[in-house]
């Protein structure tokens, strides 16, 4: 009891000290609130891209191969020109892939272009049209906010149906219900049935806000669904319980099969996973918020050293003071604990307006151009540990030096 | 500022103890890196407090105070514990640790049992 009473007393005589010297003690936590500023900022800034990458990736699907003429991580040692004369997926192959996989519990052909859609005098310009297969649904994750998905007959006969995606839909059917309208593609009517629920914005560019989705049947009739402009690909999704990596090595020996590739020759076609992006963006990310730290450091390096000074100041100051209290009987701990309190709460104090600073910052940005910087817990625990230590690092030397005085010559000291 | 007399400091001690202060310093960087800020929550914490009271022993150390050399060996202990819990030990820590300990441990005796 008498120890928390002490120690109380010792964080008494501290918070006066820094109240008597309002100034200095402002002047002495800048350099700590501009690094723990630049750390955290760095730190909520990767964290809030990392996240939206991650939900972007994770929209493709965790469990779907991509089956496609270029690969997303590429193989240095492959010359480019290999990739170049590979063929793109074809329609035909899928009905393949849905024959011969067992650890597949969907496949889909997906083809995509961008057009311009036209409803009576309103249009939107470069819009992407998505053709794809009836399995797409079981493929892709995404809701109907308003009708319905392709009727199978509808997909299999290539039926002039669209579904559009929440933002094309609210700029061609503001203030009407856009179900059972016509919207003009391709130069044909087309006959809305569904709306997809607004998603947001995805950093690869896949959100259904902006797209419409028509059966590839129908694409066929009005398209080369199977051009190499195009670029089309066959999702595949896994079953439930089967690996990636077990899928792909069926998907491999399939479309080797399909294609008629001889055993010594190399795979004409690439299978991707969003696995490989994810750890693309994660090298990548880690790489920022290790520049990010290099630059913290520095800074709180020197707002650490500036606390150090100023510590040595406010004992120099007050050795007089010190040796009366150690004269009257204060333990060297309780002298320790005097300072070192002082220092912990200036730096406490930088970190806490440090963070404040990053808050303000991210509601800028978010009411301004409309940035959302997250300010993770995890953030804010770091900022105020790292003052924390900070303070206890800094402090420490001087504050000790403090407890080490012998009391006779502390009072003799004349400052 | 009148200090209370100490005991003389060997010129090796000196050199052990700056190498660790500099050390030291750096490793606080590490508390903040990718890899310790993804195991949890209060992670870096628990390693930035390893460090400061590394920082701490070495102060003893540098007072020849014999706390300083007892508070190393426990930080040491709980630092090799907690890093290879999180599997980032490698061989420049552990060989940090090393150092520092082999390097004081000698000077034990000479040093001051007060704090």
């Amino acid at each position: 009891m008498l120890f928390f009473t002490l120690l109380g007393e010792s964080f008494r005589f501290a918070m006066h000290a820094l109240r008597t010297n309002r100034l200095r003690t402002m002047l002495s936590l800048l350099g700590v609130t501009i690094g723990i500023f630049s750390i955290i900022a760095v730190f909520s800034f990767v964290d809030s891209i990392e996240s939206k990458v991650k939900g972007s990736v994770q929209s493709l699907g965790d469990d779907v191969i991509f089956v496609q003429k270029w690969p997303w991580s590429f193989d240095p040692e492959q010359p480019w020109w290999r990739y170049m004369l590979r063929p793109v997926p074809q329609f035909d192959e899928l009905e393949e892939v849905q024959r011969r996989t067992t650890m597949a519990s969907a496949s889909a052909f997906v083809v995509h272009t961008r057009k311009t859609i036209y409803r009576e005098s309103s249009m939107v310009e470069n819009a992407q049209v998505l053709a794809a297969s009836h399995s797409w649904q079981d493929v892709k994750t995404f809701e109907i906010e308003n009708g319905r998905y392709f009727a199978e007959m509808e997909s299999a006969t290539g039926r002039p149906v669209v579904i559009l995606g929440a933002v094309i839909a609210q700029a061609l059917f503001p203030s009407t219900d856009p179900l059972g309208q016509n919207v003009k593609v391709f130069g044909r009517k087309l006959q809305v049935i569904g709306v997809f629920k607004k998603e947001g914005e995805s950093m690869f560019g896949n959100s259904l806000d902006g797209q419409v989705v028509i059966p590839v049947r129908f694409a066929r009739t009005v398209m080369d669904v199977n051009s190499e402009m195009l670029d089309p690909f066959i999702m595949v999704k896994a079953k439930p319980g089967v690996t990636n990596a077990d899928l792909i090595d069926e998907l491999a020996g399939v479309m080797r099969s399909v294609r008629k590739l001889k055993p010594e020759a190399e795979d004409n076609f690439a299978l991707n996973e969003t696995s490989m992006i994810s750890s693309q963006t994660e090298v990548m990310f880690d790489s920022l918020g290790t520049f990010g730290l290099f630059i913290g450091i520095f800074s709180l390096l020197v707002g650490g050293f500036g606390i150090a000074n100023i510590m040595f100041v406010s004992v120099r100051e007050r050795t007089g003071q010190i040796g009366i209290q150690k004269s009257l009987g204060a333990k060297g701990w309780f002298i320790l604990m005097q300072f070192l309190s002082e220092s912990v709460v200036l730096c406490m104090l930088g970190g806490v307006i440090g963070v404040f600073l990053v808050w303000i910052g991210s509601l800028i940005l978010f009411y301004t151009i409309e940035v959302d910087l997250a300010l993770s817990l995890s953030n804010i625990v770091l900022a105020l540990t790292m003052s924390t230590l900070i303070g206890i690092i800094s402090g420490f030397i001087p504050s000790y030096s403090a407890s080490q005085l012998d009391p006779v010559d502390a009072i003799r000291t004349n400052i | 500022m009148a200090l209370a007399k100490t005991r003389k400091r060997p010129v090796l001690l000196s050199i052990v103890t700056i190498m660790g202060f500099i050390f030291t310093v750096f490793q606080f960087g590490i508390m903040m890196m990718p890899s310790i800020r993804k195991v949890g929550l209060f992670a870096p914490a628990l390693y930035g407090l390893l460090v400061t009271i590394t920082f701490i022993a070495l102060i003893g150390i540098w007072h020849m105070k014999r706390w300083g050399v007892e508070m190393l060996l426990y930080v040491a202990f709980a630092k090799i514990i907690y890093l290879s819990l999180i599997d980032e030990l490698g061989a420049p820590g552990i060989l940090f640790l090393v150092i520092l300990v082999a390097g004081t441990l000698p000077f034990y005796k000479r040093m001051d049992r007060n704090l």
